[in-house]
């Protein structure tokens, strides 16, 4: 009697979908209702409507979908809907089979993505570190990011392990994962050494990115000791600079923005400058604490530091 | 204006038969002081480049054998208003390589007006240098022939310049009509010395159709359409050529007589234009980059002019508004990648502008006369176009997408004649804002100093203070007229070296950004004397003088050395002769600071005779004529990048008038 059964539809929302996207498997996947009930681990129709909002602009991988028990089903999403190299956002759900709505005691713990190469080499790649609620309002989302150094290719192939616990039920997977290589023109990661020590900076979504001015994010990390464990954001604080350049034009340089820098979860933000669309070579002076130059800033690349990343606008 | 324009085409032509044949050819005027009324040696076939090379105050800027820009006073484009008819248009082309005259043909014209200074017509604004408005040609109700057609053919043997030319003149009591039809065809030119100048071809079309009607018997009814297309145009001064310039040129009037009372008529127009600008280096062998570089302008305005006259007044109030958009951009394709890059390069300016412009000619006493004349004008800018908003934001932060101008100019001259001596002295103020280049272009490569130029949305309107004198002593045989002109300007636009930015343009110097300088002078000075020997013997000399000086006193660019042009003329009946020499000084004042290389001295001689003869209805006219005659291989002071002129060249053409 106390059961208030409310059921969402989402039909509506499932057509400015379709009107958008043409994607049909994605309209099918969200064509389905989602059951509200009174189910205290699941979502309350505003939480779900919510989560539902925000999913709904992701694409889901769907390799890494996994039913546990036949009761949850783990779903995993990114901006594209696959894995790439350089940085990759990705958001976890897990739903309850019986009603599709998202339950909201989830952990992804143990996160480890693994390149096996043919040469017998192993070793991991740049992560966040864990994968956490990340919003408030999405209490049902869990969010992580990956940054891969390489592409699946002959060379090598990928490797997710981890383990997730759903209210009381834990699992454990291994999950042979495709990360595609990035078009001509898009060069999103690069690794530098100060030192002895190895460090990756991972440009976060470069393809928001448009002419004109750009507030830019990126991620630097450290290589791990044991290069078969992630590697996680660097301890050491550095400043970068960036100089655009377009090896097409000459050499063309835009107006120089301002530095990336840490904030205080450890995210480097800065300003870049295009003055048009094609492809751009962001060249990289690295920085201590004390401005010291510790990697890049050399002029071997057309006068231009040769550490660099690519963009296409 | 159509007052001052009448008694030039009369004043000029001697003879009543002839004044039916030329009263179809252009005739350039100018109303500024010493100007008077001219004609190119070659009628009709003559380019309108040609017509407007004949004018005192004006020179042209060649990047070709096409479409050059006229200067005024020393001073270009963004400082001269040129109208069509009192209709605004705006070239589409970022590399000034489509000035609105060349989107007209000769055969279109009655007569191209030039109005030296900030006293400009009265749709003009901005015109501190100057305004040229080009009248088109109206046969009117009426006329001494109900029917009259014209057919023209020419030819130019450097560059085999191919010219041919139709139209016809319907006059009745309620209606007019004018139709023509032109075709030129040009290859490329030989400087002097027989050097081929490559990609100077050039090839256009013109059509033009305007239409008169008597709605009341003091009321009438105009409309016109010009529709000018221009293919494979050759810029041999440049990088790029320009596959496609077209323009679509309509008006539709309204005009009104007062049958008494002080106010004459009252015209109201409504003028829509378009233009399309392909440029590309398609055709260009060695290119560090292949580039397309397309433009585009409209416009859509509105005027109202009151004509009034009384006994000792000639006033005469216009307002008027008008709408322009501009979008140019430039995509480039890699040289050994298939990346393409795209560049906004005029942001989808819209302009909207309106103005209220007042003159009056005062009559003071039996020889004395006072003229005034003023123009307000307001105007809105809005980049239309958010990516070049955010592009424009990277150099100007915080930088408004809307902008707003005032424009205001005013002047006086005072006339006095004595006896047979005539004094002039005239002076002004006026402003004018910013040109869309000047404003929101972006990374413009300008091949003179070849530095790709920024635009800059917070430059201050430029205003200049004029004054002038002119001075003419007429006889019976003899008339000597000189003049002289100084603007000195505030917040002076041009472009500054900024090192801080980096070159877009292959191998250009740099990065400039417009900017405001204090101060900077220009001056131009010019004596004419002609002299009439016998009755069909006359003689006419011109010299003429440039100066421009920067707020340091340093040389601006482009401004005239030393010119000068002499010619003897024979007329007897149908009949005239004349041989002409011309040239100029070599450039003592180079501006080396704006990477100008100056021109040196050069002499050259041209002649050229004309005949004309009446067959009953049928009259006819046979031209013939030289230029450079002994071939020279030279350049002038305004050929961009020194782009020799042409080498010797005959032209022949023949003109039938039924």
């Amino acid at each position: 009697m106390n059961a208030i059964r409310t059921t969402l539809l989402l039909i509506s929302l499932t057509f400015v979908l379709a009107s958008c996207n043409d994607n049909d498997d994605v309209i099918d996947d969200f064509g389905q209702e989602i059951l509200i009930t009174d189910d205290v681990d699941c979502c309350s129709v505003d939480e779900a409507r919510q989560v539902y909002e925000f999913i709904r602009k992701q694409k889901e991988i769907t390799s890494l979908t996994q039913d546990i028990d036949d009761k949850y089903r783990l779903r995993v999403f990114s901006p594209t809907g696959s894995l790439h190299t350089g940085y990759n956002d990705l958001y976890f759900v897990v739903t309850k089979i019986v009603s599709a709505n998202y339950v909201k005691d989830i952990e992804i713990k143990s996160f480890t993505p693994i390149m096996s190469m043919s040469s017998g080499m192993e070793h991991s790649t740049p992560f966040s570190g864990s994968i956490d609620n990340f919003d408030n309002g999405l209490l049902a989302i869990r969010h992580g990011w990956v940054s891969f150094v390489m592409n699946t290719s002959d060379n090598g192939s990928w490797n997710l392990d981890f383990d997730i616990r759903i209210l009381k039920a834990e699992e454990h997977f291994s999950l042979p994962i495709q990360v595609d290589a990035l078009a001509d023109g898009q060069k999103w990661i690069s690794q530098f050494k100060v030192g002895e020590e190895a460090y990756h900076i991972s440009l976060v979504n470069p393809t928001d990115w448009k002419v004109g001015t750009n507030d830019i994010s990126a991620q630097v990390t450290a290589v791990a000791a044991d290069k078969k464990t992630p590697y996680l954001p660097a301890d050491k604080k550095f400043t970068i600079d960036i100089t655009p350049s377009m090896p097409d034009m000459g050499y063309h340089s835009a107006p120089e923005g301002t530095p990336l820098t840490p904030d205080a979860d450890g995210l480097y933000n800065g300003v870049v400058n295009f003055t048009m669309t094609g492809l751009w070579r962001l060249h990289l002076t690295v920085r201590d604490e004390n401005g010291i130059v510790v990697a890049g800033g050399d002029d071997t690349d057309h006068g231009f530091s040769s550490l660099s990343l690519e963009v296409t606008l | 204006m159509l007052s001052l324009l009448i008694p030039i085409l009369l004043i000029s032509e001697p003879d009543t038969a002839e004044t039916h044949i030329d009263i179809n050819e252009v005739v350039v005027a100018s109303s500024a002081r010493g100007g008077g009324q001219k004609r190119s040696a070659k009628g009709v076939a003559a380019s309108i480049d040609e017509h407007l090379a004949e004018l005192n105050h004006v020179n042209l800027i060649r990047r070709g054998t096409y479409a050059m820009e006229p200067v005024v006073n020393n001073m270009q484009d963004e400082r001269v208003s040129t109208t069509i008819d009192g209709m605004k248009i705006f070239y589409a082309c970022t590399d000034k390589m489509d000035p609105v005259t060349s989107y007209v043909e000769s055969s279109n014209l009655q007569s191209i007006t030039l109005s030296s200074g900030l006293d400009g017509n009265p749709q003009a604004t901005g015109n501190i240098g100057g305004s040229i408005d080009l009248r088109l040609r109206k046969v009117g109700f009426n006329a001494i022939k109900p029917i009259e057609t014209q057919a023209l053919a020419s030819y130019e043997t450097n560059g085999s310049v191919r010219m041919a030319e139709a139209d016809v003149a319907i006059s009745r009591d309620r209606l007019y009509t004018n139709l023509g039809l032109s075709f030129r065809k040009a290859d490329n030119y030989k400087a002097g010395g027989n050097d081929e100048v490559a990609f100077s071809q050039f090839q256009k079309y013109n059509i033009f159709v305007n239409v008169g009607s008597r709605i009341a018997s003091s009321d009438r009814v105009e409309a016109s359409l010009i529709y000018d297309k221009a293919t494979d145009v050759g810029y041999p001064a440049l990088n790029m050529d320009v596959a496609k310039a077209e323009a679509v040129i309509t008006s539709l009037s309204y005009k009104h007589n007062f049958a008494d009372g002080f106010f004459l008529t009252n015209e109201t127009k409504t003028y829509y234009n378009k233009i399309v600008h392909i440029m590309d280096d398609s055709h260009r062998p060695d290119v560090p980059i292949r580039m397309d570089m397309p433009g585009k302008s409209w416009t859509a305005g509105l005027y109202n002019l009151l004509n009034g006259q009384g006994e000792r007044s000639q006033l005469q109030i216009n307002y008027d508004i008008y709408y322009n958009y501009r979008h140019a951009d430039m995509t480039m394709y890699a040289a050994d990648s298939d990346w393409k890059m795209y560049m906004l390069t005029w942001p989808d300016v819209s302009t909207i502008c309106t103005g209220v412009a007042a003159s009056d000619d005062i009559t003071l006493g039996n020889n004395h006369s006072l003229r005034v004349s003023t123009k307000v004008a307001w105007q809105q800018q809005h980049i239309g176009s958010d990516d070049g908003y955010q592009l424009l934001n990277v150099f100007f932060p915080h930088m408004k997408q809307t902008y707003h101008q005032t424009e205001l100019r005013l002047a006086a001259r005072y006339t006095l004649q004595y006896n047979k001596w005539k004094f002039g002295i005239g002076g002004g103020w006026g402003s004018r804002a910013p040109s869309i280049t000047e404003g929101y272009g972006y990374y413009l490569n300008n091949t003179f100093d070849n530095y790709d130029y920024i635009g800059n949305p917070r430059l201050s309107n430029e205003e200049a203070f004029e004054g002038n004198l002119a001075v003419s002593f007429t006889s019976n045989r003899f008339t000597l007229s000189a003049d002289a002109n100084i603007f000195r300007f505030r917040h002076y636009i041009i472009g500054h070296v900024e090192n801080r930015l980096s070159a877009m343009t292959i191998g250009a110097n740099g990065v400039k950004v417009y900017g405001n300088i204090d101060h900077a002078t220009i001056a131009n000075a010019q004596v004419s004397l002609s002299a009439r020997f016998t009755d069909n013997i006359s003689w006419d000399g011109n010299v003429s003088y440039g100066y421009g000086a920067d707020d340091d006193a340093d040389a601006l660019p482009i401004i005239a050395p030393v010119q000068y042009k002499t010619s003897v003329k024979y007329l007897r009946g149908g009949f005239s002769a004349s041989v002409e020499i011309s040239g100029a000084s070599k450039q003592t004042r180079v501006a080396t600071k704006y990477a100008e290389t100056g021109s040196e001295a050069y002499l050259i001689a041209g002649a050229n005779a004309s005949y004309s003869h009446q067959f009953g209805n049928v009259g006819t006219i046979l031209r013939l004529g030289i230029e450079n005659a002994f071939d020279r291989n030279y350049s002038t002071y305004s050929d961009w990048n020194h782009l020799p002129q042409k080498g010797r060249n005959v032209y022949v053409s023949c003109s039938i008038n039924i």
